[in-house]
Parts: C-alpha cells; sequence; structure tokens
C-alpha cells in the first residue's frame, strides 16, 4: 500500500476554508495530520492608521459571525486607550446584548451546527446529516428551534440595531437608554428562551448524550489546560472579570487582561500563516506532541466551565455541579463542549433575566464624555468560541498606531490539531477512512465550533 | 477563519439558495432566516445563511474585505 494523503475538504458544517489533511504511511496508518484555517492577519495592518472610535463599527463587518462580541471587545479597547469608564448603565446594557447574543449563538450551534451529528447520527449519509434530516427526525423540534433563535436574534435587531452591524456599543457606554416597555417585552421573550434552554439541556442529558458515551469519552479526547473569564467570586462571566488561566492538573492564575502578552505567546509554525497561542507563562515551550503537549490550553464552552469555580445563578449551577459529579473538573473530553455549551446557555438566559430585573438597568446615562488621546487598551469578552482579546495603541490624534488580536477560535488552533490527530490515529486502521469514519474526524473538529 | 464574506443569491429553490461568494458557487441554507431574495446577500456560516442584508450594505461589506484583505490569505496547503 502505498502511502497517500486524505483530505476533508470543504469540513461539513465548519465556515470559511477549513480543510484536514490526514498522511497515512505505506502501511495505511496514520503518519501525521494537519487542520488548516483561513487567516485573519491582514486586518491588523488594515486598521492603522484609521481613528480608533470607527474600529468597533468596521471590525463587526468583517467579523460578522459573531458581530457583537467583536464590536463590544473593540469598544472596550478603545474606552482603555482613551482613559474613558463607561456608565454603570452603559455597561449593563452592553454586557445584555452580549449576554443576549452569547445565548442566540449557541442554540444555533448545539441545534443546527452539532445536533445532526448526534440526532441523525455520525454515520448517516452525508445528504440527511443536516437540518432537513433534523426536521424529518423531529419536525416539532426543528420549528420550535427556528422561532427561539429567531426571537434572540429579534430582541438585539428591535433594541440594539442589526445584528450584523451593530452600533449600539459606543466608545464611553452605549448609544441609547433602554425605556421601561422595552425592559418589560425583553424580560418576557428571555424568560421565553430561559424555558426552552431548560428544555434543551434536559431533552441533550436524556435522549442524546447517552447515546453517545463512548464517542465522548474516547473521541479526539487530549489532555490540555483552559483559559476563559471569571468574576471577583470566581464565578464564569461572558462580558467582563479576570482572565483565569489553568492548567492541565487544574492549578490556575488569574490576570488583568491588560497583562495578557506576559502570560500569552504567539507561536509561528512552519506549516502555517496563523499564529497558535500558548501559555507562556508556563515556561514549558509549545508543543502539539499528543503524549506530552506543551504550553496548550483550549477556549470556549468547556474551558470557562472548567475554569469557573461556580455559575452565578441557580439552574446553570445546579447543571454545572451534575456535569461535576459525572467529568470532575477539568473535564478534557472533547465532545463535553456540547455539554458545557447548553450549560452556559442556561446561565446566559438567567442572567440577561438578572439584568432586565435590575430598574437601574433604564438609566438614561448611558454614555461618558470621552475624548481622543494617545494610549493602549485591552478590550476583551468571552465570544462564543473563546476569549476574544482586541489590543490597541492609539496616538495624540486617536489614530491607530498598531492592532493585535487574538479571537476565540485561534486559542484552539493548537487543540484541534491535536484532537484531529487523536482521532485520525484511533479511527483509520490499515488505510480504511469510509465516510463514518471522516465525519467522525471531522466531529472532532465541530465540537471546537471553529 | 470566521470571515462574514457577503455571498449574493443568484436563486432560490425551496429553503436552498444558490449562492456566490466571491466568484465560487455555493449552496445556503435557508431555513434560518426570512425574506431572503433573489440579488440579496447573506451572512453564511456552516452552510446556513444566518443573516440577509440588502445590496447596499452588502456591497460595502465586500468592499472593506477587499480593502482589508488585498491578497487572498488562505492558509498555506497541505
Amino acid at each position: 500500500m502505498a502511502a497517500r494523503t486524505i483530505k476533508i475538504a470543504p469540513i461539513t458544517r465548519i465556515e470559511g476554508h477549513a480543510t484536514i489533511a490526514i498522511h497515512l504511511d505505506d502501511a495505511g496508518n496514520v503518519a501525521d495530520s494537519k487542520v488548516h484555517f483561513q487567516s485573519i492577519r491582514g486586518f491588523e495592518k488594515f486598521v492603522e492608521g484609521k481613528p480608533a472610535e470607527e474600529l468597533p463599527r468596521i471590525v463587526n463587518r468583517i467579523c460578522g459571525i459573531c458581530p457583537w462580541h467583536h464590536h463590544l471587545a473593540s469598544n472596550k479597547a478603545v474606552d482603555r486607550c482613551f482613559g474613558v469608564t463607561p456608565t454603570p448603565a452603559g455597561h449593563k446594557l452592553r454586557e445584555l446584548v452580549q449576554t443576549i447574543a452569547q445565548a442566540e449563538d449557541k442554540l444555533l450551534h448545539f441545534f443546527f451546527l452539532a445536533a445532526a451529528d448526534f440526532v441523525i447520527g455520525p454515520d448517516a449519509d452525508y445528504a440527511v446529516r443536516n437540518v432537513i434530516g433534523i426536521a424529518k427526525a423531529n419536525p416539532e423540534l426543528a420549528t420550535k428551534v427556528v422561532q427561539m433563535r429567531y426571537k434572540a436574534k429579534m430582541i438585539l435587531e428591535k433594541f440594539a440595531g442589526k445584528a450584523i452591524h451593530p452600533v449600539a456599543g459606543v466608545v464611553g457606554g452605549f448609544a441609547k437608554p433602554l425605556t421601561e416597555a422595552d425592559r418589560q417585552w425583553m424580560l418576557a421573550d428571555m424568560r421565553e428562551i430561559l424555558d426552552f434552554a431548560l428544555f434543551t439541556i434536559e431533552f441533550a442529558k436524556k435522549d442524546v448524550f447517552p447515546k453517545y458515551l463512548d464517542a465522548i469519552q474516547s473521541l479526539g479526547v487530549i489532555k490540555t489546560g483552559f483559559i476563559g473569564t471569571v468574576d471577583d467570586n470566581g464565578a464564569l462571566n461572558l462580558y467582563d472579570g479576570k482572565i483565569r488561566l489553568m492548567k492541565p492538573d487544574g492549578a490556575f492564575a488569574d490576570f488583568d487582561v491588560q497583562n495578557y502578552a506576559d502570560y500569552i505567546g504567539e507561536q509561528v509554525v512552519p506549516w502555517s500563516y496563523g499564529k497558535f497561542p500558548y501559555a507562556k507563562s508556563w515556561n514549558e515551550g509549545f508543543s502539539l506532541d499528543l503524549e506530552n503537549p506543551k504550553g496548550i490550553y483550549r477556549a470556549n464552552t468547556l474551558a470557562r466551565i472548567n475554569v469557573a469555580d461556580k455559575m452565578a445563578t441557580p439552574r446553570a449551577q445546579a447543571e454545572l455541579e451534575e456535569f461535576r459529579s459525572l467529568f470532575g473538573r477539568p473535564a478534557q473530553a472533547t465532545l463535553l463542549y456540547h455539554y458545557a455549551r447548553l450549560i452556559e446557555e442556561v446561565y446566559a438566559c438567567e442572567h440577561a433575566i438578572e439584568l432586565l430585573k435590575d430598574p437601574s438597568i433604564t438609566d438614561t446615562d448611558v454614555r461618558a464624555k470621552v475624548e481622543p488621546r494617545a494610549g493602549r487598551g485591552v478590550g476583551c469578552v468571552e465570544a462564543p468560541r473563546g476569549t476574544l482579546i482586541h489590543d490597541y495603541s492609539t496616538d495624540d490624534n486617536g489614530l491607530v498606531t498598531r492592532a493585535n488580536l487574538i479571537v476565540g477560535t485561534t486559542h484552539n488552533l493548537g487543540p484541534i490539531n491535536m484532537s484531529v490527530n487523536q482521532a485520525a490515529r484511533a479511527l483509520i486502521k490499515d488505510g480504511v477512512a469510509d465516510e463514518g469514519i471522516l465525519n467522525k474526524v471531522e466531529m472532532a473538529v465541530r465540537a471546537y465550533d471553529p | 477563519m470566521c470571515l462574514a464574506i457577503p455571498a449574493k443569491i443568484m436563486a432560490i429553490e425551496n429553503d436552498t439558495a444558490t449562492v456566490d461568494v466571491d466568484g465560487m458557487v455555493r449552496r445556503a441554507d435557508l431555513t434560518l432566516v426570512e425574506n431572503a431574495r433573489i440579488g440579496d446577500y447573506v451572512i453564511m456560516h456552516a452552510g446556513f445563511a444566518i443573516d440577509v442584508m440588502d445590496e447596499r450594505a452588502g456591497l460595502e461589506s465586500l468592499a472593506l474585505l477587499r480593502e482589508a484583505f488585498p491578497v487572498e490569505h488562505d492558509d498555506r496547503p497541505a
């Protein structure tokens, strides 16, 4: 048998130009594998010389898959450059829209991008492994999912403008106050979405995950550290807080994101234009070796659940306790990203309701006065795909002199490569790699929602 | 990795659109969006249209993307 390369491209439900290349040796076993992603490096040069306050409006047109998160991380970075602290109401409104955007994204990912693997099954024909397959298997559920995701999207649009081009966040706060009438209908809508989130996690725990326990415990499993954001009490937070970087053994260090470069390095590898972030502060270098990885940590849902001591809302906390009783802390199995995603969905809905119940959120002082100036600022939020960092420097006129971005999926580039390598080695033997096997390899990638 | 390149709707059959993404013909599932029409632009994520915009907004975004990425920045081939 001659050595050959198997290519999976484009990956069925992953956007962009992601491709997997699996190299087989003469015996038909896996010698090596690589996952290649589109690179966004050009963006940082593009924004140099532009007025910083324009960046929150530019970035969401380019990174429009999660526009709200880029919009707000960018606003936070510019706040810091210009030395302004948003008003309390401005801060709360930003957190509210970001939390609702998280709730919307998780429903979309679980049901449309990931669940097909579970609901239809990984061995099913490609033609039915999509939403039409889901609708045939469970038409009532499919309709409900579309309705709920649309409801979340429309909350954002009706209150804060079109999600794809958000302009509601502004340097120093938020562009407009929340009226009492808006607060009331948004509360009612979020309560409905919370009910659906609770239904979803029960449905998944009862009807979905138990059938895939073997896969969960084996497919794409690697051992890494984790990164996420926590509040002063150590509870998971999606919008603001300190960054927690956890080692594979569970030991962790917390830091202010302004100092991220002391903790996170960016490694260049010869086979990719993308830079691979790694835990510089562990002082062990960078290696994707499956048996002995170095400096490798993961971001996104499972990472946030692992680094948090607790959840700040009651239903999500109950779910986290159940999850930890089954899988421990930190949980390493890659497919548990899906389970963690549903716990975060419950939290996002509960927390949006908490924010809306706070009467001070309708305060009309939504924006602090701000003057452009020279400075440096790092803005960070937890985007659906992981810790999102925008780092800008400005000159005296408030023009950008330098920008560095670390986007959620970038943290996971190394781990995704490791999970694919692990899955390919476990599944492909003697040159046999049928559709079912290749889809299982893709499943290992999809868990990260790249 | 998650660039939102607007895709122009060329044809629609049931819930599936044929779209043009900067010269490449792809298929987009329209289940998640309402009122998408031929000539509109959609933002795609993993085969699904997740947002619709009119031609003006679509062209604006495309112009911005072309300015930001003058050269195709695909990752190196395997």
